[in-house]
C-alpha cells in the first residue's frame, strides 16, 4: 500500500488491483478508481504543464471540471487527447501520458515561458503580431518567424493521426422524463416519476450513479448515503419504464425538448465486447426534464493557488472518501463557506492531520464549528492564505489577517503539503442556461441561480441552489412527481442525518495581495491570472464577452467551469459594479467534451449510403472504374489492360457509331405520374405539350423553374390514358420530384394526380448504334420491333428471356436507339441477355465518358449546360416553349435580361492545336497566354476527344452565340497553363440531319 | 427543431424540406405581369418573429406543410396540410407590411 | 418468368454475427414477397381505397394515420395521406388492386421490383432500430400492424410493425445493399442472425 491510500474506507474494491502506466511509468490502482485517484494514491502530485506558462500544476477537482490535470489516453494506435484524469476510470493495461511537457513533466524546457510573464499576458497576440512595426519587421512577418515556437509551446494534447479502430454510433431515445444527474435529487425524481408509470431515462455522466452521496457521509433513511443511493438505483434498475444510463454526459439542449448525450460504452473496459461502440451519441427527446445537474465548488485566486497540492475542499473529500485516497498528510483547509468544514472533518477521520482552517469570515455557524473541533488544527477566522511555497508539489502556504476585503499584518507560515479551498459553489446551470432565459444571480449563494426556462424542464437540488440534502431530496421528489403529471406521494421522504450548515458563503473571490510578485490564477486551464482581468478592464474590455475574448478566460476546453464567476467577481471589483450587471454569457453546447466519432458515428467509411444499380455487380466484374454521381455509382469506362481512360472511351463510343453499344441508363430518375388529370398537369410543368401524347408513345419535354431558367429535361411516356412515366436527369430526380410535389400540394390541389418515385422499380439498359435494332430483334420476343411497329419515340412491350420488358425508341447518341426498362430484379437477366444479343455484332459496354463524347458529339445538352443560369433560348430549345398554353416559368422566362441576345449561348468548339480542352476553361476572341489575358466571352462546358471528327472539341457558353459560328478564338486556362487557337462552330458536331437516328 | 406533422406526428427537422415561404400570391399562371410575377419569385418579407412557411415532410409522408414559426425562437404555433389550408394563389397579400422598390423601371 | 434477383446478394450471409455469444438479439430477413404495391386515393375516397384493399386481400384497416394489418402472408398499412402499402407473398397482387380500384378511387403503382423488404424481429429489434430511425418504436407509440414513413439519412424507409418484436422495412432497391450492412452494423452489438 503506497503512501497516500488509507487503510481502510472508500469504495474501491481493495481486492483487485489494476494495473497501468502513466507517461511509461508502471502504477497500480483499485476497481473503482479513477486515473487521479490513482496517482493520487501513487504519492503522484505533477499532473500536467499549464497551458502558456508552463507551470507545474496538480489536480484540482475529482469531476468533470478538473481544469488541469488533462491526459492524453493512448489505445490501439490512436491518441485521445485533454481527457480530465479524473473523468479517466483505469482498467488494466491502461496507457495514459501528459500533455504539454518537453522533454519529461519533471523537467519541461517550456517553464521558461514562466520567466516571461509579463510578455504573455492577455492580448499578447494582438500586441506583439498586429502592430504596425516592431524593429525592421512588420507584426505579421513576426508573427511567422514565431508561430512555429509559439504553437509548440502553447497547447494541449496533441491529436493521433491513425486511423481510429473503434466504432461510434448514435441512438434516438423517447421517454416521459429524462432526469439529468443520478444525485440524491436526480434519483428520487427518477423514482417518483417511474411509480407514476411513466418511462423515465435517468443519464449520469459518472460511472456510478449517486452523485455526492458517494462521498458526503450523510446518513440518509439510517444508512450510508452511499448505501441509499446503491439501494434506489437498484430498484429503478428492477423497473421495465426506467433506463439507466451512467457514463452518459448530457451536453446539449436543443429545441422541442431534444436533448444530446454522450455514453462511454467502452472505452473504460480492458477489453471491449465484440462489436461495442467505443461512445454512443444519444437523442433523446424528452416529455419532462428534471434538470439534477448540481453544483461545483469554486476556487479562491491568491497568489500561488495553481501550486500541485491546492485542490477544491470538495474534491479532496471525494478523494478520501469515496475512493480511500488522503491528497496530503497534513492539509490546510481555506474557505468562506461552511462546506470545507464537513471535508475537514472527513479528511481528519480518514487519517490526515489538520492543520488549520483558515476561514476570511470572522464568525461560522455552530455546525461549522462543531466540525472544526472533529477535524482539529487551528481555527484561523477572519485569515486569508497569501502565497503558496514549493516546486511540483506544495510545501507550505502564508495565512495573514484578512480585514475590510484585504491581507493584513505579518504572514505566517503553515507547513503543508495539500491546501483544501472552497470558494463556494456554482450550480450547474449549463443545460438550463441553452434552454432558458438569462440566469439569476443570487445575493445570498454568491452564485447564478438557474433561468426561468423556456422549455419543458424542472429543476431540483444543488442545480437550484439547494444546499441541504435534506432540501434536494424534497426537491426530487417534488420535480419527478409534476413531470410525471402525478399527484399523490407515493414515497417517504427518508430522514437525513447531516450536520446543519450555514448554506451562504462570505462574497470574498479573490486574496489580492498589493505588489504581489507571485501569479493568481483565476482560469488554470488557460493561464489567465486575476491581472489579466485587470489588464482587460484598463484596456476597455470590461464587458463579460470583451473580457472573455481578451483574456481567453473560460474559453478552454473547460469552459469556465471553475473560473466563469471569480473572472466575473473580479471585474465587477474594479468596476466597483454589482456581479449581474457585468453579465453572464450564455452557455452553450456541449457541456463536456464530445469525441468527434460519436458525432459522425454511422456517416462514414462503407457505411456512406450509395445506390447501385440493378447491374453493378455486373459491371465491377467486367472492367468498370466506378465513379460517383451524387450518391450513384456509374461505369466511368471499362477498361481494357494497358488502355488509358482516352483510349477507353474513345474505343466504346466509336464503337457505339459502327455496331452497338450498351449503358445502364437505370440511374435516370423515374416518376409515375398518375390520375385523370395527370396530362393537364404535364402540361403545367413542362414547356412543351403532353396531351396531345398518344398512348404508347414517348416525347422529350422541358422543365422551367418559376423564375424562367431551365430546370430539367427528359422523356415521359405514356403508358396508358392516365398513366405516364417521367424520366429525369439523374442529378435532379429528388429536385424534380419535390418540385413537382410542390405545385400538387401547393398550388393545383385540385388537380387529381398521384406522383411516386419509381426510379428503383425499372432497371433501364439503352441500347444504341446501327445495329441496335437486330440486336433487339435477337432479344426481344412478342413484339416486333421494326420501324412500323416501333418508330421513333415508340414504345412497345415485350419480353427479353422471360422478363416483361418495355421498350422505347429514343436516342441520346444520336445513333438508332433504344431503351430497354425492365422490373429492377430482372436488370442484370435481361442485360446479359442484351449483351449475348449483341456479340455478332461486337457490342460493347459503355460508361460515362463515351455517354459524354457521344452527346457532345451530337450537341445535346445535360447538367453541364443546364447550370440553372441558362435559358431555353441560351440552349436552343426555345423551340419547346408553347406558345398556346401558360407552363412553370413561361411568365418569366419572357424577361427582357433573358431575352437579351449577348447572353452567353450554346455552340460548339474545335482545338486547333490537336491538344485536349479543359471543361471550365475561358474562350477570349483576342490572343490568351501566360504574358496577357483576353477578355473572356464564355466558358467551355464540356470535352472530349471526338471519334467522329477526331479531334479534340467541346461544347461552350459563349457571348454571341451561334453568331461566331466560324470564328477563330482562343481557350484561356491559366489554372492550368492551357492556352490556344479554337475554332466556335454549331454545336450540333455530327450528323447534324439526324439521319442516323432512323437507322 | 419539431415539426408536428399532421399524418406522422412530431419529427426531427432533419426529415423536413423547406419549401419557401408561405405569404406569396401565385399571379394568374396566363398571367404576363411581370411585376407580379417578380414580387412572387423573388420578394420576401423575413420577418423576425412569427412566419408562415411551407415544410414538405420530404423524410416522411411527403405532404407539404403549412408552419407558422418563430423565426427568432423556432417556436411552432401551428401545421396543417397545405392542401387543407386556404390556396396563396387566392388569398390576398399578408398582413405585414412589405417593402418593395418604389420603382422597377429605374434601373438602366 | 425470369427469376427475381435480390440485390443483397453479396453482403447476405446467412447465420450468426456480431457479439452473438449470448444469443442473437435480433434475427434479419429478406423476406422478398412477390408483390408491393402502392395504393393511393384521391382525397375523400379513403374508405373506398380501404374496401377495396379488404376486398382483395382480406385485410381489414384501421382507419387513422399509419393504421394498417398483416396477416403472415399480406400487410397493408397507410404511410401518408390516402395511401397504403400493399404486401403479398404471392406474385400478381397489382394486377388484382387494379382491377379493384377504379380511376375515380384512385391509382395503383406496382413497386415489387423497386423495394427490398427486410425483416428484423427479436428481443433487441426496437433497439437496433433506435440506432437507425429517429422514431419511438415503443408499442404504445408504434402498435402492432401501423406503419410509418421515415428515414436514415437519405435512405427513406416505409416500417410496419408486424409483430410484438418484429417489424418489416421497406426500403428503395438502390439503397438496399447499403442499408442492409447500416443495418448489420447497427445490429453487431447484440448479435444477429440472418435468416
Amino acid at each position: 500500500m503506497s503512501g497516500r491510500r488509507t487503510e481502510t474506507g472508500g469504495r474501491i474494491d481493495r481486492l483487485r488491483t489494476i494495473r497501468f502506466t502513466f507517461d511509461g511509468k508502471a502504477y497500480t490502482g483499485h476497481a473503482g478508481d479513477t486515473l487521479a485517484s490513482a496517482l493520487l494514491a501513487a504519492g503522484v502530485t505533477l499532473f500536467g504543464r499549464s497551458f502558456k506558462y508552463h507551470r507545474p500544476r496538480g489536480l484540482v477537482a475529482a469531476g468533470v471540471d478538473e481544469p488541469n490535470a488533462l491526459v492524453t489516453v493512448l489505445r490501439d494506435g490512436t491518441r485521445e487527447p485533454n481527457v480530465p484524469a479524473t473523468q479517466v476510470e483505469i482498467f488494466d493495461g491502461l496507457v495514459a501520458e501528459s500533455q504539454n511537457r518537453f522533454p519529461s513533466l519533471s523537467f519541461d524546457l517550456g517553464a521558461v515561458n514562466g520567466l516571461g510573464g509579463r510578455f504573455f499576458g492577455a492580448g499578447f497576440y494582438y500586441k506583439t503580431f498586429m502592430g504596425p512595426v516592431i524593429g525592421p519587421l512588420k507584426g505579421t512577418r513576426v508573427w511567422m518567424l514565431c508561430e512555429w515556437f509559439i504553437r509548440r509551446a502553447a497547447g494541449l494534447g496533441r491529436a493521433g493521426r491513425a486511423a481510429d479502430p473503434a466504432t461510434y454510433e448514435r441512438v434516438n431515445a423517447f421517454c416521459d422524463v429524462l432526469v439529468v444527474g443520478s444525485g440524491l435529487a436526480g434519483l428520487v425524481a427518477a423514482r417518483a416519476a417511474a411509480l407514476e408509470g411513466k418511462r423515465v431515462i435517468l443519464a449520469e455522466a459518472d460511472a456510478t450513479m449517486g452523485g455526492s452521496a458517494n462521498w458526503s457521509g450523510e446518513r440518509i433513511g439510517g444508512r450510508p448515503a452511499d448505501e441509499w443511493a446503491e439501494d434506489t438505483t437498484a430498484e429503478l434498475a428492477a423497473m421495465d419504464n426506467v433506463r439507466l444510463l451512467p457514463r452518459t454526459t448530457v451536453w446539449g439542449y436543443y429545441d422541442g425538448n431534444t436533448l444530446a448525450a454522450t455514453e462511454r460504452v467502452s472505452g473504460h473496459k480492458a477489453q471491449a465486447a465484440k462489436a461495442e461502440p467505443r461512445h454512443r451519441t444519444w437523442t433523446i427527446r424528452a416529455g419532462t426534464v428534471v434538470l439534477a445537474t448540481g453544483a461545483l465548488e469554486r476556487p479562491i485566486v491568491f497568489p500561488g493557488n495553481d501550486r500541485p497540492g491546492v485542490m477544491l475542499a470538495g474534491a479532496a473529500e471525494r478523494y478520501a472518501n469515496e475512493f480511500g485516497v488522503l491528497p496530503g498528510r497534513r492539509i490546510a483547509l481555506f474557505a468562506n463557506n461552511d462546506g470545507a468544514y464537513r471535508a475537514a472533518a472527513a479528511l481528519a477521520a480518514a487519517g490526515a492531520g489538520i492543520a488549520a482552517i483558515v476561514d476570511v469570515r470572522p464568525a461560522i455557524s455552530e455546525g461549522a464549528r462543531m466540525l472544526a473541533g472533529m477535524a482539529g488544527g487551528e481555527l484561523l477566522l477572519g485569515h486569508a492564505v497569501t502565497g503558496t511555497q514549493g516546486g511540483t508539489a506544495l510545501s507550505g502556504i502564508s495565512v495573514r489577517r484578512f480585514d475590510a476585503g484585504r491581507p493584513t499584518g505579518e504572514a505566517r507560515a503553515l507547513p503543508v503539503d495539500c491546501l483544501a479551498v472552497s470558494g463556494g459553489w456554482s450550480p450547474v446551470i449549463h443545460l438550463a442556461s441553452q434552454a432558458g432565459q438569462k440566469p439569476v444571480w443570487s445575493d445570498e449563494r454568491q452564485a447564478f441561480l438557474p433561468p426561468e426556462p423556456t422549455q419543458n424542464w424542472l429543476g431540483a437540488g444543488a442545480f437550484t441552489g439547494a444546499a441541504i440534502t435534506a432540501e434536494a431530496l424534497a426537491q426530487g421528489r417534488a420535480a419527478g412527481l409534476k413531470a410525471a403529471g402525478g399527484k399523490a406521494d407515493r414515497t417517504k421522504q427518508p430522514e437525513v442525518e447531516a450536520p446543519t450548515l450555514d448554506p451562504a458563503p462570505a462574497p470574498v473571490f479573490e486574496i489580492a495581495v498589493p505588489d504581489g510578485r507571485e501569479k493568481a490564477f483565476v482560469d488554470f486551464q488557460h493561464d489567465v491570472t486575476a491581472d489579466d482581468v485587470r489588464l482587460a478592464r484598463r484596456e476597455g474590455f470590461v464587458s463579460v464577452e470583451h473580457m472573455k475574448r481578451y483574456t481567453t478566460l473560460g474559453m478552454a476546453t473547460d469552459q469556465g467551469k471553475t473560473s466563469n464567476v471569480p473572472g466575473l467577481a473580479i471585474m465587477a471589483a474594479e468596476r466597483g459594479v454589482p456581479i449581474p450587471e457585468v453579465g453572464t454569457t450564455r452557455f452553450r453546447a456541449p457541456y463536456a467534451s464530445v469525441s468527434l466519432g460519436s458525432i459522425a458515428a454511422e456517416r462514414h467509411g462503407d457505411l456512406r449510403p450509395a445506390r447501385l444499380t440493378p447491374m453493378h455487380d455486373w459491371h465491377v466484374e467486367h472492367g468498370a472504374v466506378m465513379q460517383a454521381a451524387g450518391l450513384w455509382f456509374r461505369p466511368q469506362i471499362y477498361g481494357l489492360p494497358g488502355e488509358t481512360v482516352e483510349q477507353a472511351y474513345v474505343r466504346e463510343a466509336r464503337t457505339v457509331r459502327a455496331g452497338a453499344g450498351i449503358v445502364d441508363v437505370s440511374t435516370l430518375g423515374k416518376i409515375a405520374v398518375q390520375g385523370p388529370d395527370a396530362a393537364a398537369f404535364l402540361d403545367r410543368v413542362y414547356t412543351n405539350t403532353f396531351s396531345t401524347l398518344p398512348v404508347g408513345k414517348a416525347r422529350y419535354g422541358l422543365m422551367l423553374r418559376e423564375d424562367g431558367f431551365v430546370f430539367d429535361d427528359g422523356t415521359t411516356w405514356r403508358l396508358g390514358e392516365n398513366d405516364f412515366l417521367m424520366t429525369t436527369t439523374t442529378a435532379n430526380a429528388a429536385r424534380v420530384m419535390q418540385h413537382l410535389e410542390y405545385f400538387l400540394d401547393v398550388v393545383w390541389p385540385d388537380l387529381r394526380v398521384h406522383l411516386t418515385s419509381v426510379t428503383d422499380e425499372w432497371a433501364g439498359a439503352a441500347v444504341a448504334g446501327p445495329d441496335a435494332r437486330k440486336v433487339l430483334e435477337r432479344a426481344v420476343t412478342g413484339t416486333a420491333v421494326d420501324d412500323a411497329a416501333l418508330p421513333f419515340m415508340g414504345i412497345v412491350r415485350g419480353e427479353v428471356d422471360g422478363a416483361p420488358v418495355m421498350v422505347c425508341r429514343l436516342s441520346f447518341s444520336g445513333e438508332l436507339a433504344y431503351e430497354v426498362y425492365c422490373g429492377a430484379g430482372h436488370g442484370t437477366h435481361v442485360w446479359e441477355a442484351l449483351v449475348e444479343a449483341g456479340e455478332p455484332f461486337g457490342i460493347v459496354p459503355y460508361g460515362l465518358e463515351a455517354l459524354g463524347t457521344l452527346r457532345i458529339e451530337k450537341g445535346h445538352v445535360t447538367g453541364s449546360e443546364i447550370d440553372g443560369r441558362t435559358t431555353a433560348r441560351d440552349l436552343h430549345l426555345d423551340g419547346l416553349l408553347s406558345k398556346k398554353k401558360p407552363f412553370i416559368g413561361s411568365a418569366m422566362a419572357n424577361r427582357e435580361g433573358l431575352a437579351d441576345p449577348d447572353r452567353l449561348s450554346l455552340v460548339g468548339v474545335v482545338s486547333l492545336d490537336g491538344r485536349p480542352l479543359n471543361g471550365g476553361a475561358h474562350v477570349t476572341l483576342a490572343q490568351s497566354g501566360p504574358g496577357g489575358l483576353g477578355e473572356s466571352i464564355g466558358h467551355l462546358t464540356a470535352v472530349c476527344y471526338s471519334p467522329a471528327l477526331q479531334k479534340y472539341v467541346a461544347l461552350a457558353l459563349l457571348r454571341g452565340g451561334s453568331a461566331l459560328h466560324g470564328t477563330r478564338a482562343f481557350v484561356s486556362d491559366p489554372m492550368r497553363g492551357r492556352f490556344g487557337p479554337v475554332e466556335i462552330v454549331s454545336h450540333h458536331f455530327f450528323d447534324p440531319e439526324g439521319s442516323r437516328l432512323h437507322g | 427543431m419539431l415539426i408536428a406533422c399532421p399524418y406522422c406526428g412530431p419529427r426531427d427537422v432533419a426529415e423536413f424540406t423547406y419549401q419557401g415561404d408561405a405569404n406569396r400570391p401565385r399571379p394568374d399562371p396566363a398571367s404576363t405581369d411581370l411585376d407580379a410575377w417578380n414580387d412572387y419569385v423573388y420578394q420576401r418579407a423575413n420577418p423576425a418573429g412569427p412566419h408562415r412557411e411551407y415544410w414538405q415532410h420530404s423524410g416522411g409522408c411527403r405532404s407539404h406543410l403549412l408552419v407558422t414559426r418563430n423565426t427568432l425562437t423556432h417556436e411552432i404555433a401551428g401545421v396543417a396540410f397545405v392542401r387543407s389550408a386556404p390556396v396563396p394563389a387566392t388569398k390576398p397579400a399578408p398582413a405585414a407590411p412589405r417593402k418593395r422598390p418604389a420603382s422597377r423601371k429605374a434601373k438602366p | 418468368m425470369a427469376e427475381r434477383e435480390s440485390p443483397l446478394v453479396p453482403v447476405y450471409r446467412p447465420g450468426s454475427h456480431g457479439n452473438f455469444a449470448a444469443g442473437a438479439g435480433v434475427r434479419l430477413l429478406e423476406t422478398r414477397p412477390g408483390s408491393i404495391v402502392q395504393a393511393a386515393a384521391w382525397p375523400g375516397e379513403e374508405r373506398r381505397l380501404a374496401a377495396a384493399i379488404a376486398a382483395v386481400t382480406g385485410l381489414a384497416l384501421p382507419e387513422g394515420p399509419g393504421a394498417g394489418a398483416a396477416d403472415g402472408r399480406r400487410a397493408a398499412f397507410g404511410f401518408a395521406p390516402g395511401r397504403v402499402l400493399v404486401v403479398d407473398q404471392q406474385d400478381g397482387l397489382a394486377a388484382m388492386l387494379s382491377g379493384a380500384i377504379a380511376s375515380d378511387i384512385g391509382t395503383v403503382t406496382d413497386l415489387s421490383h423497386g423495394r427490398t423488404a427486410i425483416r428484423i424481429s427479436g428481443d433487441k429489434a426496437e433497439w437496433v432500430l433506435s440506432k437507425l430511425f429517429a422514431i419511438d418504436f415503443a408499442p404504445a407509440a408504434f402498435p402492432s400492424g401501423a406503419g410509418r414513413a421515415t428515414l436514415h439519412h437519405d435512405v427513406s424507409a416505409l416500417i410496419q410493425r408486424t409483430g410484438e418484436r418484429q417489424f418489416d422495412l421497406y426500403v428503395f432497391r438502390s439503397f438496399a445493399r447499403s442499408f442492409w450492412t447500416m443495418l448489420c452494423h447497427a445490429a453487431a452489438e447484440v448479435g444477429y442472425e440472418v435468416a
